[in-house]
């Protein structure tokens, strides 16, 4: 234990306070459209920050996200719905029988989706991890397939391609905050403990860490299902966000933006995915600018779109030239890190003064 | 003298460009409308469409109530949870009176709720799944839901063509194909008729030979196939070469350019049900439409840009009736649409949301799309 222990906590509780009156103050003053961005945000870094415990962390290049983050948000929109909305939504094939009448309350389907979308992650694992590297990506990528198509064609589950609509809106600040903070702090926790030590190595070579009795495998699986129970809250989260899901929502456009995220962060980095996840989605919206139409008097300059995605690109490229590791590398913030570089710097001043 | 020239023609010009917003303001504030479309991203052909029918029809009618209209266009890139931002980004920032969109239904459902909650009328031009405005009092569209398109193929193949068994093959990896293909069996089956092959393919596939020596074991009358055109397109191919001779029926999704040009002799005779073509407008406004299109944009009107144009005319419609850009009393009026003469055709809407018009059957003939029939509901 270090001797500044006491006052990192301090600092700790106090940052966490000032998150909750700034979500307070959202709350009461701001308009839906910030809002929503707010609740995009924390979902992000759920995603992002639980996808990076396998990608970064452990180092298993893999692309699944958008299977676990679909089998979570349907496990939890199906627990919501009400038995009446389920019947009236599956027009084509009627719902199978437990499902068409459980109804439970938005916290269990939440739990609910996690502990299922880990169980697939468990069984998914055993065969995935029997190759690595770019095989490892593909499979994965592959399993990120089915999921969409079997999503698509079991209509009495699922609704096939008709989707579920009329999901209640009970993703607000405080749920998607919430868990976004308890994600932070949880995976933070795992990564600093012994079984997080264990992932790191067998990132760095994994003969090496299996010759000091790391069992790889055993850790790979960890951070994998870890990875799977948090997407899969992110995916119930994001169901009672937007309302509706259907298989369209999760291809593989949703892996491929939590993929730049963890990389432009650094993968490894849970700092960096925090900080990625912020400004790539809120970046995301006030870039839109670039998209309108500008008037400068007489001229007119019609808007692009895409314009966005065009300067995204850019900025990525830039952060690749000059920070090839990522924002933060593998870096992580922590109150000593910031109060060195805080004596560092009145020191410098003070010596040129 | 000619510098003289020069700058009068340079004040003039600065003159007409400062007076159009002064005259404006004279008439009253703009009226916004916005518009969010898949502009980017895996469906962004079709957001371009309705845009630009859109445009086109701003073009025809640029004023509503003795206002001007305000367009304001938002990219959804053909994603939902960015199609939930744009809708919350035109009702809150921009402050629009009514929505055009989405292109596609995944996305509207996504728009939908959020148009409710705020009580701003949408309309969407193309969302053909039959959830979109289901218990949404505020969401409306103008093309014809998907089991409407279903049951009147299925009725089509049973009546005219006599088909007594259709074997179909459907792209899964579509929520448009399969729940297309999900409606027409089921109404076929519901007339009286039998499906004697059910296949499956996959958008990307090549080879389809498997599935249609499964179909021509069966022997069916007639082949329904509910997929996008290149899928269509290759099957037919493959289809003649196996020596399958039964009629093919598809879809919507299969009416672009792209067929004849893939297809080639192959798709010859091939039916499909659209909403739109251009040698069954109807209406007054669809050869105005039409002649508009061709000559802004130097292409031939479609299905989609069509629809968009619906979709905006029939909000100025609304707020004509209306006397009024009220979200609540256009709802009324977009609710009370009677014998509107849209481009498509003519239109009634009812309190549910949805668009009852006709559909019109093509068939390609010499390589081209040709008008077939129009199916009343």
């Amino acid at each position: 234990m270090d001797e500044h222990h006491r006052r990192n906590q301090i600092f700790s509780i106090i940052a966490v306070a000032c998150l909750f009156l700034f979500l307070l103050s959202m709350h009461l003053y701001a308009d839906d459209y910030q809002i929503r961005i707010l609740n995009n945000i924390a979902l992000f870094i759920i995603l992002a920050v639980s996808y990076n415990l396998i990608n970064g962390v452990t180092g298993q290049f893999s692309l699944e996200p958008n299977a676990f983050v679909a089998i979570g948000a349907y496990t939890s929109a199906l627990l919501t719905l009400t038995p009446a909305e389920k019947q009236m939504a599956f027009i084509i094939e009627p719902i199978i029988w437990p499902l068409s009448v459980i109804h439970v309350p938005f916290f269990l389907s939440l739990i609910a989706a996690g502990v299922v979308t880990a169980f697939f992650g468990f069984l998914m694992g055993f065969p995935v991890f029997r190759v690595r590297g770019d095989y490892l990506a593909i499979v994965t990528l592959g399993f990120g397939e089915v999921v969409r198509v079997v999503a698509n064609n079991t209509q009495t589950i699922t609704n096939g391609p008709l989707g579920l609509k009329g999901l209640a809106n009970y993703t607000n600040l405080w749920w998607s905050w919430g868990i976004a903070a308890f994600t932070v702090f949880y995976i933070a926790r795992l990564v600093r403990s012994s079984y997080g030590m264990a992932m790191k190595a067998v990132k760095y070579d994994e003969a090496a860490a299996e010759s000091i009795g790391i069992n790889a495998f055993k850790h790979k699986m960890l951070a994998f299902t870890t990875s799977a129970f948090f997407e899969g809250i992110g995916g119930g989260l994001l169901a009672h966000l937007i309302t509706t899901i259907s298989p369209t929502l999760f291809t593989f456009f949703l892996t491929f933006n939590l993929l730049i995220m963890i990389v432009a962060g650094g993968l490894g980095s849970i700092t960096g995915s925090v900080i990625a996840a912020v400004v790539i989605t809120w970046g995301g919206e006030a870039l839109r600018v670039v998209e309108e139409p500008i008037r400068l008097g007489f001229i007119e300059i019609p808007g692009i779109p895409g314009m966005r995605m065009v300067l995204f690109s850019l900025i990525l490229v830039l952060v690749m030239i000059f920070a090839r590791q990522g924002l933060m590398g593998t870096r992580e913030f922590t109150w000593n890190g910031l109060f060195r570089k805080i004596r560092a710097w009145t020191h410098r001043t003070a010596k040129e003064s | 003298m000619k510098r003289l020239l020069v700058v009068l023609l340079v004040l003039t010009l600065a003159f007409a460009v400062m007076g159009t917003p002064a005259a404006a303001q004279k008439k009253g504030e703009p009226v916004r409308i916005g518009m969010y479309l898949p502009m980017t991203g895996g469906v962004a052909a079709y957001g371009q469409m309705e845009h630009a029918g859109v445009l086109v029809a701003n073009k025809m009618q640029p004023t509503v109530l003795g206002r001007p209209i305000e367009l304001f266009l938002v990219d959804t890139k053909s994603d939902k949870i960015e199609a939930a931002n744009a809708v919350d980004r035109l009702i809150k920032k921009e402050k629009v009176k009514a929505i055009i969109g989405e292109a596609i239904s995944g996305n509207t459902l996504a728009g939908g709720p959020i148009a409710d909650k705020s009580k701003v009328p949408m309309v969407s031009p193309t969302a053909t799944n039959p959830l979109v405005t289901q218990n949404r009092e505020y969401v409306f569209r103008v093309c014809f839901i998907d089991p409407f398109q279903g049951e009147m193929a299925a009725k089509y193949a049973f009546d005219v063509l006599g088909a007594r068994k259709a074997a179909m093959m459907i792209d899964i990896g579509q929520d448009y194909c399969v729940g297309l293909g999900n409606f027409f069996a089921k109404s076929f089956i519901k007339q009286g008729g039998k499906i004697v092959a059910m296949t499956y393919c996959q958008t990307g596939d090549q080879d389809f030979t498997a599935q249609l020596s499964t179909i021509m074991a069966a022997k069916p009358d007639v082949l329904y196939l509910p997929n996008y055109y290149t899928e269509v397109a290759l099957t037919c191919k493959q289809a003649n070469e196996l020596g399958l001779k039964v009629p093919v029926f598809t879809a919507d999704g299969a009416q672009a350019p792209e067929l004849l040009s893939i297809g080639g002799k192959d798709v010859e005779g091939v039916i499909l049900t659209a909403h739109f073509a251009k040698e069954a407008a109807v209406t007054e406004l669809s050869r105005q439409y039409v002649a508009n299109y061709e000559k802004e944009t130097g292409k031939e009107a479609s299905g989609f840009d069509a629809l968009g144009a619906d979709a905006y005319f029939l909000i100025l419609d609304a707020m004509t009736r209306a006397k009024s850009t009220d979200g609540p009393k256009v709802r009324e009026a977009l609710a009370n649409t009677k014998n509107f003469n849209g481009v498509s055709g003519i239109i009634n809407v009812g309190p549910d949301g949805n668009a009852v018009k006709s559909l019109v059957l093509l068939h390609v003939k010499d390589g081209k799309f040709q008008y077939l029939a129009t199916v009343n509901p």
